[in-house]
């Protein structure tokens, strides 16, 4: 059984990742996962505070580095797009930049960037999303995506700024929030573009109530995890981007 | 895929990179005396198989976008003084000067104006110009950093013309053709040299016309 | 028979004015590079040219069948092999 080390780069208050990630990736059939984090102190989502945790990058970085993560991924999504278009590019650079100089081996990739990965692969091109954030900031993140060439025809934000509280926004109100969108002419929902908000137990359910393909940013980041390791990326109950034989021929 | 056989696609110096053992003189002399912004750091640990310290590289800009790099690893003591070097190499009172003073890095500027402005910054810090010479097509002006490095700053007195870049290749192959030869001197370059020119030279030039180039200046 | 090559341009110029002005000389153009011929020794005098060191430590661009004999900073001496 394949043993994979997993570095998790984490906003201060985010316990969502550390939850979802290993109930995800548990299910892998070939593989087991640990997870070793680094955290970089962040309560409030605004710009101000997203600054000031980009700063921490470094130190987070060469913490991680030391344990020797087969991947890092830098579980950060509305914090990459809050800076502007191609960010995550940019900073997966800058940490792989980092990594190598230092001689590691450790592969990098984003939730931000999984994101993107994860519809790519499901060949999507109209999605629809559900945000927890302040209009502006879910209009930066719609922007984002669109610069990445998506339509986002339908979107919603449940204008939740504490990053503490977005923790606890029950499924309940993320579903309502969905059922709110136009979704006959999308080709995927991401029911979560946050990696704070739960929604993993969302995923599949609302598949087949909307009868279209859901990700959410932690499948996204397992379907990630697992093509950067050479793993096949199937996991049960885990969505149609984790189904085996999903993946659009490359791009 | 398109073929890119035969191509020359690099483009300049991503980074030159040297140890340091001083990164605030290093600072000083690059960015406050010479005004080289920096453009880039990383800070590091040693994560490969050899045991390895913590580290900042940090990068000057030098035109065009190319680059100098420093790595300074924290905790590194320099290993035992020789007579001469520098933060990078230690050599013995039996290495000849010459060779010592071989490996520089050189900097190119346009003009004798902005020879004479580095000049300028140089004589007015802690590090001040050695020698100013005059080559066969450059001038310069040469210091140490603070960490040793010999360092040169250099404008081209005229263009490099098609016949000096013929005669450099003609140069080196003929190095590469007696080079394997025990005992090989200057005279068995210069005379493998004057074969190469007696069969080579005369092509070049008509090649050179057909081509459409302007006939060189040259005597009557 | 001696024989040296000069890459021709102008800052040898005066380095080839010199050496094909001894007598029993013969200049010959290759390209562009000239040769100059002499049947004994050849001998360059580099005040005469008026040229900087620089440049005439590296004026010498080949030899056919000779040798140098001496070549310091005043004087090159060329002589058949």
């Amino acid at each position: 059984m394949r043993r994979v080390r997993v570095g998790l780069v984490v906003p201060s208050s985010n316990v969502t990742v550390e939850h979802e990630m290993p109930q995800l990736l548990r299910r892998h059939p070939s593989a087991t996962f640990s997870f070793h984090s680094s955290r970089m102190r962040m309560a409030k989502v605004s710009p101000e505070q997203l600054a000031a945790m980009n700063a921490q990058r470094e130190r987070c970085v060469i913490e991680l580095g030391d344990s020797d993560p087969d991947v890092l991924l830098y579980a950060c999504l509305v914090a990459l797009m809050s800076a502007g278009p191609g960010e995550h590019d940019r900073i997966e650079s800058l940490v792989a930049e980092q990594l190598a100089a230092g001689g590691s081996r450790t592969l990098v990739r984003s939730s931000a960037g999984a994101l993107v990965e994860g519809l790519r692969a499901l060949g999507a091109r109209r999605i629809a999303l559900v945000t927890p954030y302040l209009e502006p900031l879910a209009r930066t993140v719609v922007a984002y995506l669109e610069h990445e060439g998506f339509e986002v025809p339908a979107w919603r934000a449940l204008e939740v700024e504490d990053n503490r509280a977005v923790s606890r926004i029950p499924g309940e109100q993320v579903m309502a929030a969905a059922r709110t969108l136009p979704l006959n002419d999308v080709d995927a929902l991401v029911i979560s573009a946050c990696v704070q908000m739960p929604s993993l137990d969302l995923v599949e359910p609302a598949e087949a109530e909307f009868g279209l393909p859901v990700l959410s940013a932690a499948t996204a980041g397992a379907f990630s995890v697992l093509r950067a390791v050479g793993l096949p990326p199937s996991l049960p109950h885990a969505g149609r981007l984790l189904r085996p034989g999903t993946e659009a021929p490359a791009a | 895929m398109s073929d890119l056989t035969g191509q020359h696609l690099v483009r300049g110096v991503d980074h030159a990179a040297f140890p340091t053992f001083d990164p605030a003189a290093t600072v000083a002399f690059y960015r406050d005396v010479l005004g080289l912004p920096v453009v880039h750091s990383i800070c590091a640990a040693g994560w490969g198989p050899e045991d390895h310290p913590d580290f900042i590289h940090f990068f000057f800009d030098i035109g065009n976008g190319d680059r100098i790099a420093f790595f300074y690893y924290f905790g590194l003591q320099p290993s035992q003084r020789l007579d001469r070097g520098d933060s990078f190499a230690q050599f013995g009172s039996d290495v000849p000067e010459y060779f010592v003073r071989s490996r520089h890095l050189a900097l190119h500027v346009d003009s004798q104006e902005h020879l004479m402005e580095y000049r300028r910054r140089l004589d007015a810090s802690n590090w001040p110009v050695e020698m100013q010479i005059q080559h066969e097509t450059i001038e310069s002006i040469y210091t140490h950093d603070p960490n040793g490095y010999f360092f040169e700053i250099t404008r081209a007195l005229r263009p490099v013309t098609p016949q000096e870049d013929l005669d450099a290749n003609l140069t080196i192959d003929a190095l590469v053709d007696i080079v394997s030869s025990p005992g090989h001197t200057l005279e068995d370059l210069l005379t493998r040299k004057a074969e190469l020119i007696v069969e080579r030279a005369a092509g070049w030039q008509e090649e050179q016309e057909r081509a459409g180039a302007a006939p060189s200046e040259v005597r009557a | 028979m001696s024989r040296i090559w000069f890459l021709d341009v102008p800052e040898n110029w005066t380095i080839i004015d010199v050496a094909s002005q001894a007598p029993a000389t013969r200049l010959t153009r290759v390209g562009p590079y000239v040769s100059v011929e002499s049947d004994g020794p050849l001998v360059v005098d580099r005040r005469s040219a008026g040229v900087r060191h620089a440049i005439w430590y590296s004026c010498v661009a080949g030899l056919s069948d000779s040798r140098i004999t001496q070549w310091d900073k005043d004087t090159l001496r060329i002589e058949a092999r």
